[in-house]
């Protein structure tokens, strides 16, 4: 337990780091984007056919303030508001804070692309286990190939695909949003059953766009088990089939759980392309809205977010392996 | 448990083990004779490539794919004809009746379990009830062997020394009381002192529990350390077979004599020690027709060429070799095909 709590104190520290020059880092980008995000807002009412000087007192009227300070101001405040937790005020959504922006479209995103992650890993990783053990034969061909294939194909592909087929040639599912706008939101059924059915597609789309690389990953994991002293050895001993099963799978699946923790921490990237074909408002849109409105403050949260989320993916990662792992455990105890 | 009844003996007839390949299905193994007499520990030599590993995994029915046992038997006693059997009996037969100690390097061990618990997976695949029973024995033929039995029982793979490791094969091998047991290399890739060790465990422990034991080596100093009789192969055959003793004092087979030749001595100039030329066969290019051997033999004649090389027996030994024939002159080929049943 002593290891763990070391290795965890390490690890954050090693994090917090990690996220400080990441967050300088995208402040720096962000701030060298060509264009303003006042000079933007000014634009678009201007377009809308207000009056200039109408236009320009409404935009401070708007934000209430103009930033005037050079960049390092600017850097010091905004990481000065970070250590008090405040991600600042949307620039493009009038009178929200950021972190309330992000959040009303993270749920859009983590939720959907959760289910599909997990169900192509559960898929892929049960599929990539019949892929290795019947690999001489046919159907072990085909799973692999399937598996090759759909990784191959590109998401938006796939997801235009789906869309085409269960939306226009066998009209079943909703082309796009969260749910039907005439159900009122509330916990009745009517409206949870319209939410799944609107996320059926992303999620589908997800899954199936992962599952490819989990079965090809699966397959040459447990094909390396299979080929392990220890599997004939076990053999050899008389061991029951369901107990050197469990023996090969533990220890196939092993490797896959570091790619698995990984690709949680990119739940937050959102899926820019799926959300956009599907007009999911998470939080892919919701990046492509703020970088079009140069939101300098929701741009930065989004990134601290994405940053975050994959250092604290790393940091679970490498501590499910302390747990599953007794030579990483040991490894510990030895340093 | 007391060796009360006489440990089993096995006999091996006629095992031809073949490997598919590109070319065809190429022998491995080729008409072997060898029996394991009840009680005596058999060393099988040769080098790599010489289908003692694949003899070994035959004798427990476990040939890999692409490999099969393409003809001969297996007759183990209390187990019968081991070639006809499949499915659970030959699962229960495994690691009951005889015991595979694997070699020392390979990691025999799940890496993700304590040996602990890979006993109380060997005791469930075998259905033992006594599970503390089972784990005592464990801990104390552990600690026969000079370990620290409860320690090593809650050890990881990669927290013991291949020492350790190989006392542990030898453990999970015999915990289920197998009285035959196979060793393949089981001191390859261990140290002298570690080796030496190993040995003197494999000789008092088949001595204690009266144990059946075949030890697969490239080491003829292995064999002539532990070993009762004495079988040496090559290209898939069974060159020379013996009491070790007799085979080691007076080898008739010239592969045997090279095999001594090449050993440097202690004593005396290395350039007494001589090479055999060459290169052992390799599966693609075994000669189908007549001796194996015939490509490094310094008594190469043309009958060699053709005729496989018929097993000359003589006594409680036997040679394989047109060669060995002509120098005992009284020994017809005929007489050698009828002598072969002999134990």
């Amino acid at each position: 337990m002593a290891v763990l709590l070391r290795r965890l104190a390490g690890h954050v520290a090693r994090g917090f780091v990690m996220i400080l020059v990441v967050t300088t880092i995208s402040f720096l980008i962000i701030r060298s984007v060509p264009g303003d995000p006042l000079a933007a807002r000014y634009q678009k009412l201007v377009e809308q056919g207000m009056a200039p000087d109408a236009a320009q007192r409404a935009v401070e009227a708007l934000y209430g303030f103009t930033p005037k300070g050079g960049l390092w101001e600017q850097y010091l405040d905004y990481m000065g508001g970070l250590a008090h937790l405040d991600l600042g005020q949307s620039l493009s959504v009038p009178g929200a804070g950021v972190s309330t922006v992000l959040f009303s479209a993270a749920k859009w995103t983590v939720i959907p692309v959760l289910a599909g992650t997990l169900l192509s890993f559960l898929a892929g990783v049960v599929m990539g286990v019949y892929a290795a053990i019947k690999r001489t034969g046919v159907l072990g061909d085909l799973l692999a190939i399937s598996g090759s294939l759909l990784h191959g194909v590109p998401q938006y592909v796939l997801a235009l695909l789906l869309g085409a087929i269960f939306t226009t040639l066998v009209p079943i599912l909703p082309a796009g949003g969260t749910a039907d706008i005439m159900i009122d939101p509330g916990f009745t059924a009517d409206y949870i059953g319209s939410l799944v059915q609107h996320a059926t597609l992303p999620v589908v789309t997800y899954a199936l766009a992962g599952y490819g690389g989990w079965i090809l990953a699966m397959k040459s994991s447990v094909v390396t088990v299979l080929g392990d002293d220890f599997i004939l050895a076990a053999e050899l001993r008389g061991m029951k089939r369901s107990i050197i099963f469990r023996y090969v799978a533990r220890n196939a699946i092993l490797p896959l759980f570091t790619i698995l923790a990984l690709s949680l921490g990119l739940l937050f990237g959102g899926a820019i392309f799926i959300e956009r074909i599907f007009n999911y408002p998470g939080l892919g849109l919701m990046l492509i809205d703020s970088v079009n409105n140069r939101d300098y403050s929701l741009m930065g949260g989004a990134f601290l977010l994405i940053t975050t989320a994959i250092v604290v993916a790393n940091i679970a990662a490498d501590l499910l392996y302390t747990v599953i792992d007794p030579r990483v455990r040991s490894g510990g105890e030895a340093a | 448990m007391a060796p009360e009844q006489s440990p089993p003996g096995a006999r091996i007839r006629g095992l031809t083990v073949v490997y598919r390949t590109p070319a065809g299905e190429l022998p491995a193994v080729s008409g072997v004779d060898l029996d394991l007499a009840p009680g005596t520990i058999t060393g099988v030599v040769g080098e790599s490539g010489s289908g003692k590993s694949t003899l070994a995994l035959a004798l427990l029915n476990a040939v890999q794919p692409p490999g099969r046992i393409a003809a001969g038997s297996v007759e183990i006693d209390g187990l019968g004809d081991v070639v006809a059997l499949g499915g659970e009996g030959l699962r229960r037969a495994r690691g009951r009746h005889v015991g595979y100690v694997f070699q020392a390097a390979q990691n025999s061990l799940n890496p993700l379990k304590t040996v602990g618990k890979q006993v109380l997976d060997l005791g469930r695949s075998h259905g033992v009830e006594d599970v503390r029973g089972l784990l005592a024995d464990a801990r104390d033929l552990l600690g026969r062997m000079g370990l620290d039995g409860a320690r090593v029982l809650d050890s990881y793979q990669h927290e013991l020394s291949g020492g350790m490791r190989q006392r542990v094969g030898i453990m999970l091998a015999l915990v289920l009381n197998a009285r035959l047991v196979v060793l393949d290399e089981p001191t390859t890739a261990l140290d002298m002192i570690t080796q030496a060790t190993i040995l003197r465990i494999v000789r008092e422990v088949h001595a204690e529990r009266g144990l059946t034991t075949l030890v697969i080596t490239h080491d003829l100093g292995v064999v002539a350390e532990v070993a009762d009789r004495l079988a040496v192969m090559y290209g898939g055959r069974v060159a020379e077979q013996g009491p070790t003793r007799e085979v080691l004092a007076g080898p008739r087979h010239p592969y045997t004599r090279g095999l001594l030749g090449a050993i440097p001595r202690l004593v005396g100039d290395i350039g007494e020690a001589h090479a055999l030329p060459g290169r052992p066969p390799t599966l693609a290019d075994i000669p189908a027709d007549g001796c194996v051997f015939r490509e490094r033999c310094p008594l190469r004649m043309d009958v060699c060429e053709t005729g496989r090389p018929p097993v000359v027996v003589s006594g409680s030994r036997s040679a394989a070799c047109h060669a060995v024939r002509d120098d005992d002159g009284d020994r017809p080929a005929v007489a050698a095909a009828t002598g072969e049943d002999q134990a």
